[in-house]
């Protein structure tokens, strides 16, 4: 996507040392530039609006503004293009995946090793594979069990899908990259790619972690069946 | 029409004693005036006697029903046997209306006190020592035996099933008295978990930063040598080591509750948010004065977490208990220990009664013995109450 330029990332965290932190672990990696800090939730979404960068790193627990609402927040906005990779001292529990709803692209433990770090960037940044696909597919499955019935609109846009959209929609939701549903139901990577993002127009969603959520949560996709 | 209710005196607790006794007497009168009527055929002045005496067991029955019991039986034969051969062999024998009564009242006395069996027991001898005496009689007379122990039979019963509703009721009430202390050890154990969560937590985030910082600090320095590499990376694998230790941990601690808190997305609060918190308390209406004495500083996050919870806490059951009052919330650091006070005033109005007692209070007290602490609480002279904790902090180990 954006490869001719380098990925522009904002810090938001209230912890200074965690910021200036991830700046330098970021800043030493090639193609990687961060643009920002943001110091809690408020100053993340004022950040995000004005700087426009690619990801955000957030952390869940702030003053003023969780970074689950400022999550929401920003991916809410009318022409947002940031995506959200959530940063969590605990993995797996109900607050990343309350960020993954808010529409969060991924989620990453604070202690991740550097090169971890500088990758799961690069993953979010370019929208074409689920973060950790094994864990967030967990994840969402754990947590999509204990939500309340489906909403009911979220169920009708399912039948606005191909029968080949849906089938797409459910190895998406089970972690496979293009290249992986390629394989599985002999199509080009390409015409996989094209049935992702028509996928994504159609159910109104930003990226592959939203479609992964959305699979849970209506049903497409049963928790079972990973 | 309004009448007072019924004084409960320390007399008139007695008033069925005294039903009783009088019921004794009266019984014992008929008796008595039965035996001069020849009741006893020669024998009267005897037979007078084992009637008082026969009347005054039900008495002793009152305090002591087993051998009051033993005696009434003796007695009842006794007054049986006496003058037996002389009376007129019209009259009931060997029991007349009056001694089945006193001895029903006697069965009955019994079969309040002791298990049902024990009472049954009593029966069959009481009704068997009926039988005896008439194989002792020397003449035939209007047999009463059976009629008898009707009456005592039904006396049993309706002894034994007062007991037994009254057991059950005992029963219910010590069920009660468990339940309450479970709960309160539940809510002692939930505390717990609660504060060992929020330590857990403080410290699982300075672990977070101390694995952040050693990757960090080769990219600070131009040339770092292998050492230092070597000895950072070690730094930052323990601290990742710690972490998935603590997440275990804190996997634990959390499955209980982890919907519980209040405040989810905010770090654990210090008590730099304290203005926040009395800001959020004045909203909901009391008057809230904050002083703070001492050099403030910060303090190491066990401290200034507790420091926080007590305040929040104390000022929660203050606005709860004492609606309407005026709050002062007062901070001092000493050179060795941290002193968190919260006193209200008394409330202007009519105080709702306290539900779910000591929760607070439990939570409050686990937090400062936890940290080496004292909590002391209790009514001001003035109808407020007052909330002072002691932290102790070892000067060493304020953090810069």
């Amino acid at each position: 996507m954006k490869t001719d330029r380098d990925i522009r990332v904002l810090i938001a965290d209230d912890q200074v040392m965690v910021r200036q932190g991830f700046t330098v672990l970021l800043g030493a990696e090639p193609g990687i530039e961060v643009v920002g800090q943001a110091v809690d939730g408020l100053d993340a979404v004022a950040q995000a609006a004005a700087l426009a960068p690619d990801v955000v790193l957030m952390d869940i627990r702030m003053p003023e503004l969780g970074g689950i609402e400022a999550t929401r927040r920003i991916t809410g906005a009318p022409d947002a293009t940031a995506k959200v990779l959530v940063l969590t001292t605990f993995d797996l529990d109900e607050y990343v995946y309350e960020a993954l709803r808010a529409g969060a692209s991924g989620f990453l433990l604070k202690d991740a090793s550097a090169a971890d770090l500088a990758q799961a960037v690069r993953v979010v940044a370019a929208g074409d594979a689920l973060l950790s696909p094994s864990i967030t597919k967990r994840l969402i499955s754990e947590f999509s069990r204990m939500t309340s019935a489906p909403r009911a609109p979220l169920k009708a846009r399912v039948g606005s899908l191909t029968e080949r959209e849906t089938e797409v929609l459910s190895l998406v939701a089970q972690g496979l990259s293009n290249a992986e549903i390629a394989g599985r139901l002999f199509l080009a990577e390409q015409t996989v790619k094209t049935h992702v993002s028509r996928i994504l127009v159609k159910l109104g969603l930003r990226d592959r972690t939203q479609a992964a959520v959305f699979a849970y949560e209506t049903g497409l996709v049963r928790p079972a069946s990973c | 029409m309004a009448r007072d209710p019924m004084p409960r005196g320390q007399y008139l607790g007695r008033l069925p004693h005294l039903h009783l006794a009088l019921l004794a007497a009266l019984l014992g009168l008929l008796n008595a005036n039965e035996a001069q009527r020849g009741r006893f055929g020669a024998d009267t002045e005897l037979g007078l006697l084992v009637i008082v005496l026969q009347t005054a067991v039900v008495l002793l029955a009152m305090v002591r029903p087993v051998p009051a019991w033993w005696l009434s039986t003796a007695l009842l034969s006794a007054s049986a046997l006496i003058g037996e051969d002389t009376i007129d062999h019209g009259r009931v024998w060997p029991w007349n209306v009056a001694g089945i009564s006193l001895h029903a009242l006697v069965l009955f006395l019994l079969a309040l006190r002791v298990r049902p069996q024990s009472a049954v027991v009593a029966l069959g001898i009481t009704v068997l020592s009926g039988m005896a005496d008439t194989l002792l009689a020397t003449q035939e007379h209007n047999q009463v035996v059976s009629r008898g122990a009707m009456a005592f039979v039904i006396a049993v019963v309706i002894g034994a099933a007062r007991r037994s509703s009254r057991t059950a009721k005992e029963r219910l009430v010590e069920q009660e008295v468990l339940t309450a202390e479970e709960r309160a050890r539940r809510t002692l154990l939930e505390e717990r978990n609660r504060i060992a969560r929020e330590l857990h937590d403080v410290v699982a985030h300075h672990m977070s930063v101390i694995s952040i910082q050693a990757q960090v600090a080769p990219h600070l320095v131009a040339d770092p040598t292998p050492e230092l590499r070597e000895n950072l990376a070690g730094i930052r694998e323990n601290a990742v080591e710690a972490l998935a230790e603590l997440r275990r941990v804190l996997g634990v601690l959390r499955a209980e509750d982890a919907r519980a808190d209040g405040v989810r997305h905010a770090p654990q609060p210090t008590l730099d948010r304290l203005d926040e918190l009395v800001g959020k308390v004045r909203a909901a209406g009391p008057d809230v004065a904050v002083s703070v004495t001492g050099v403030r500083r910060a303090l190491p996050p066990g401290v200034e977490l507790s420091a926080f919870r007590i305040v929040q806490e104390a000022l929660s059951n203050a606005m709860r208990h004492a609606p309407g009052a005026s709050v002062e919330v007062g901070i001092g650091y000493g050179a060795d220990s941290l002193t968190v006070r919260v006193v209200n005033s008394a409330p202007d109005g009519p105080v709702p009664p306290p539900r779910g007692a000591g929760h607070g209070l439990l939570g409050m007290r686990e937090r400062a013995s936890m940290l080496g602490g004292d909590l002391a609480v209790g009514p001001t002279p003035s109808g407020g109450y007052d909330v002072t904790a002691v932290l102790p902090v070892d000067p060493a180990e304020d953090t810069p």
